[in-house]
């Protein structure tokens, strides 16, 4: 049975299939998106919350390329934070907690907005290919939709498996089916299929809570705003956390119930990650902490419902009320809905080349959960570049992906198809070499350009960034030519405010890199002289930029030299069928390594484990004989 | 020495403080920073078009002994020069398209054993204590990267990851540290000698002869009577301008005399840890051919046999020689030489040039993550300096990957909401 063709079918409609239905449809594509069900479209299935340290780096990257996650975490944000603010600005990181039904209703506006984008609702089952290509999708109910490819977004219900306590049920999250035939299928045709686990603590009545005695954590002042477009005076009313934490009574309910834990007992395969443990984990492996805190997340304006973040859980829901009971604030909690985990497939994102094609069947996509990674942001990113790819194969353009320099996207991806993943893969900045570089401030002049090359980018995006750039680098320039002597007018305020001192001739630009001079103090000690009003139309924002860019201005000239390398490196492409085995001085073991990687150039190939400089130095030499042969 | 790129011939005219004219062999007294002489030698510059490697080439010729080439070296290195890795010359004359494109496999195989013969000078170089305190100023870097890189990325976590004031006590002590070990790397008192050729075989096969013809004077009691050396011999030559430890051994037998159990016990140990071996047997007694252990990995092994002057007929499998007449001796130090240079190229005054120089940089480093850890809040430029020295001993003792870090803070840390 033929519904209809399309140029690009999205399965799946979380944070990934949205981000790559709306990118591909901006470019210009036919584009459907197919869904189990059109209500659930931008759920936030785990904690109500965007952003975060190395995550809003990528919300903002997705943002400077037209993507929607920021604007709709400024639409349905309803406490703000800014973590890392005491550092510098490579690291500052926002996050929003959000409403979960404000965020869905904004995902779900902007999917309706979308020209070129229209909504199926069916469960897909089968994938149809012609000469290793997929040409069609088959959903349950026996229709088959044709398109020219395919982006596949699954997340946890591919094969999902909801465990609390002693019983386990098929399920995609809480209450929603699994894709069972879907995962049946991509295992037949031969894809390196594994387990990874993850889980929810039980959700709270905030009625039956006493939250006047847990600790208050408000939104930061000013208000941060998570998209280059958004402003403060949109988000909503705002709405406070609170902080309380688990005790060792807490800690002696959950260890008197391992028997009963499906982690513990052996009953769940998947691996789950390090770095979000379950309460089980924390209580076994800290034995020695007598608390551990927890974050009670408000998840709506509208519902008293809380998400405890730090208990997630898997106990039987006995073990769970008791738990919850025995923590300060919480003596009468009520859980309005239990805590889970759940299993689910990934494909080894090996197979994977860097537009996030699968190497197995061309013209298939895969983003977030599918490829083994974790978080809203993660998917948001992987959905958002698969989108652009799977509508730039139809349209004839070459693949794009950005590289470890450019964005934290490309850190994302490379990890991903170079190294695989071993637990659900989470950004850190620590991931990130060039970190001074990638920050959530110039993630527009990074990428915004390549945005509207690439047809993302909408005109009223775009003037708001080259007005931006240009006053930003007006600013710049201005205060490269002020000259600032000492004991004149302008020094002597700067020196007052600041308490830095000025001995010689100085540019204000160079006295901006000082670090105990600030933007502010520099600006009200120029309103004195005459050139800095030269620019009458720079914004506070412009001077803490130029502030931020100051400051790194310094570590630039040693990226760059490591950046060129790397840019070298990244040019040297290594055939697909090249013979690790045939040259003379590689160990077996790293030829081995190598032929696993497949590595699709010298740069990815610098990143394998084991690998020497020597060893690159060979690879090089031969990679020259065979390009000049 | 060779130096290569484009600033190959400001170096060069900076050290011999002499115009450089291609082609030209000029004289001149190489200096140093202060203008002393640090040795009289030829220089020649060639330009890229007519170079081996295809590149700007100044040569620098003196007179080769490891202590004046060190110090050439260093100035080099003050100049802006870096130490080129194993292979490195052939390497970029062939990516220049100086070597035939057919070599491939000959300049792979360069870098290859160089690279290998680089790792052994490192072991060489970097015995013992030494070596255990580069790995602890390692495992300190490391240590305190974790706490940071930890509090960067988990900012929102109520561990208490560090406190300021440890910070700077630690860089400090770290400062301190790193300072203690480039002094003493820098007189060598902590460093070996050098390579360690090894002579191994039965007893009275003629290790002794053999040692004090390598040597050139008499330092081991030679004597009719097996078993005279009963404790390990060692003496220092030069082969082929390298530093070369020559050490003689008790001969291999089970024996029953408990000091020369000891001496054959002693010998087994040596003779594991040589660099080069020579498998010396007696032509005459085809009974002490085999007894010896096998070669470790990487160890070079070079079958000698002894005697030959005793027998009619000679064996042409191994090299033959008589140390009591000198015949083959000739032909037995080139092969030394060409083992010694071929395959362990890299001596280990470079080595520890190399190690030096690594020292410095991740002291710079420090200094860096110091100043900026006093001047700003931003704790993201510390970690990025703290990245920087431990990459720049990571050339020492390897590298430290981020998932290294990650595993360590997921370790020591619950974090995790």
């Amino acid at each position: 049975m033929v519904g209809l063709t399309a140029e690009i079918i999205v399965i799946g409609a979380g944070h990934a299939g949205v981000e790559a239905a709306c990118a591909a449809a901006r470019m210009g594509a036919d584009t459907l998106l197919i869904t189990q069900s059109i209500e659930t479209i931008g759920q936030m299935s785990c904690n109500p919350a965007i952003g975060g340290i190395g995550k809003s780096h990528l919300v903002r990257e997705v943002d400077a390329l037209g993507g929607i996650m920021a604007m709709a975490a400024d639409a349905a944000g309803i406490q703000f934070r800014v973590l890392n603010a005491s550092k510098g600005a490579a690291v500052r990181a926002t996050r929003a907690q959000a409403d979960r039904g404000l965020y869905r209703t904004a995902v779900r506006a902007a999917v309706e907005r979308q020209a070129n984008l229209r909504l199926v609702q069916q469960e897909v089952v089968n994938l149809i290919f012609e000469d290793g290509r997929v040409v069609a999708v088959e959903t349950a109910l026996g229709i088959t939709y044709g398109a020219k490819t395919v982006v596949l977004t699954t997340g946890t219900f591919l094969g999902g498996i909801i465990h609390v306590g002693r019983a386990s049920h098929a399920g995609g999250r809480a209450g929603e089916r699994p894709a069972t035939q879907l995962a049946a299928r991509l295992r037949e045709l031969g894809f390196q299929v594994g387990r990874l686990k993850t889980g929810t603590p039980p959700r709270l009545d905030g009625r039956s809570m006493e939250l006047d005695r847990m600790t208050v954590q408000p939104s930061d002042a000013p208000l941060p705003v998570m998209s280059f477009l958004g402003t403060s005076d949109a988000h909503p009313t705002q709405k406070p956390c609170h902080i309380t934490a688990t005790n060792q009574h807490t800690h002696d309910i959950i260890r008197a119930a391992f028997g009963d834990s499906p982690l513990y007992g052996g009953r769940i395969e998947g691996v789950g990650p390090r770095y979000c443990p379950s309460i089980e984990d924390k209580v076994v492996r800290f034995a020695a902490r007598a608390s551990h805190q927890i974050f009670m997340e408000p998840e709506g304006l509208e519902t008293h419902e809380y998400y405890p973040n730090g208990i997630s859980t898997s106990l039987p829901f006995d073990v769970q009320l008791a738990l919850v009971r025995s923590i300060r604030g919480c003596e009468a909690a009520h859980i309005t809905r239990p805590g889970y985990a759940i299993e689910y497939d990934f494909l080894d994102p090996r197979g994977l080349t860097p537009w996030l094609e699968t190497r197995r069947i061309k013209g298939l996509f895969l983003a977030g959960q599918i490829n083994g990674t974790t978080g809203y942001e993660e998917a948001a990113a992987q959905g958002l570049l698969a989108g652009i790819n799977a509508a730039g194969q139809v349209a004839g353009r070459e693949p794009w992906a950005p590289s470890r320099r450019d964005a934290y996207i490309g850190v994302l991806v490379d990890d991903l198809v170079t190294q695989g993943v071993t637990e659900p893969y989470r950004m850190f900045t620590s991931r990130a070499e060039y970190r001074v570089l990638l920050r959530e401030d110039n993630a527009d002049a990074r990428l915004t350009p390549k945005g509207r090359e690439l047809g993302l980018v909408s005109d009223e995006r775009w003037h708001v960034y080259n007005a931006r750039q240009q006053r930003v680098s007006g600013l710049t320039g201005t205060l490269r030519k002020t000259r600032i002597t000492p004991n004149s007018a302008p020094a002597k305020r700067i020196e007052a405010m600041s308490g830095s001192k000025i001995t010689n001739d100085i540019s204000a630009f160079d006295l901006l890199r000082r670090p105990e001079v600030g933007a502010d103090q520099l600006c009200a000690g120029l309103q004195a002289m005459s050139a800095a009003n030269d620019k009458p139309d720079a914004l506070p924002q412009d001077w803490e930029q130029v502030k931020i860019e100051a400051s790194y201005a310094g570590y630039i000239p040693r990226m760059e030299r490591e950046i060129e390398q790397l840019k070298a490196r990244e040019a040297t492409p290594i055939p697909k069928a090249f013979n690790y085995h045939t040259i003379s001085g590689l160990s077996a073991e790293l030829a081995e390594k190598l032929s696993a990687h497949a590595p699709a150039n010298l740069a990815e190939a610098a990143r394998i484990d084991g690998m020497t400089p020597a060893a690159l130095s060979i690879l090089l030499v031969y990679l020259k004989r065979d390009v000049a042969a | 020495m060779r130096v290569s790129g484009s600033d190959a011939v400001r170096i060069g005219e900076a050290i011999s403080r002499r115009k450089l004219s291609p082609r030209q062999l000029t004289r001149a007294t190489f200096c140093d920073n202060q203008g002393e002489p640090i040795d009289d030698g030829l220089a020649v510059a060639f330009r890229a078009s007519a170079s081996y490697t295809g590149e700007d080439v100044v040569e620098l010729q003196g007179h080769g002994s490891p202590v004046v080439l060190s110090m050439l070296l260093e100035r080099c290195l003050e100049l802006g020069a870096r130490m080129a890795r194993p292979g490195e010359f052939s390497e970029r004359a062939y990516l220049n398209g100086k070597l035939d494109l057919v070599q491939a496999e000959a300049v792979a195989d360069l870098i290859a054993s160089g690279s290998k013969s680089m790792a052994r000078a490192a072991l060489r170089s970097l015995k013992g204590e030494f070596s255990r305190r580069i790995t602890k100023l390692d495992e300190e870097i490391k240590a305190i990267r974790v706490q940071i890189e930890a509090s960067i990325d988990f900012a929102d976590e109520a561990e208490a990851f560090l406190d300021a004031e440890g910070v700077e006590v630690r860089l400090r002590a770290l400062e301190a540290k790193i300072e203690a070990v480039i002094s003493e790397a820098t007189c060598g008192a902590a460093l070996s000698k050098g390579l360690r050729l090894v002579l191994a075989g039965a007893p009275n096969v003629g290790k002794s002869s053999l040692l004090n013809r390598l040597v050139g004077l008499e330092r081991a009691i030679v004597s009719a009577e097996p078993g005279t050396t009963r404790d390990i011999l060692n003496e220092q030559t030069l082969i082929a301008g390298q530093q070369v430890e020559l050490v003689d051994t008790a001969g291999l037998r089970s024996t029953l005399s408990e000091v020369e159990a000891e001496g054959v016990k002693r010998a087994r140990a040596a003779i594991a840890e040589a660099d080069v071996r020579i498998d010396l047997w007696d032509a005459s007694r085809p009974e002490t051919r085999g007894v010896w252990p096998p070669a470790e990995a990487g160890q070079i092994v070079i079958e000698v046999m002894n005697k030959q002057d005793l027998v009619a007929t000679k064996d042409t499998s191994c090299l033959g020689i008589s140390a009591k007449e000198g015949a083959g001796l000739g032909e037995l130090s080139r092969e030394i030489e060409r083992q010694v240079i071929v395959a362990h190229g890299e001596p280990t005054f470079l080595a520890r040039t190399r190690h030096l120089e690594a020292l410095k940089h991740c002291r710079e480093a420090l200094a860096m993550a110091l100043r900026e850890h006093q001047s700003s809040n931003a704790l993201e430029l510390v970690a990025e300096a703290l990245r920087e020295a431990h990459t720049a001993l990571a050339e020492i003792v390897g590298l430290t990957t981020t998932e290294d870090l990650l595993s360590e803070i997921f370790r020591n840390f619950c974090l995790g909401k």
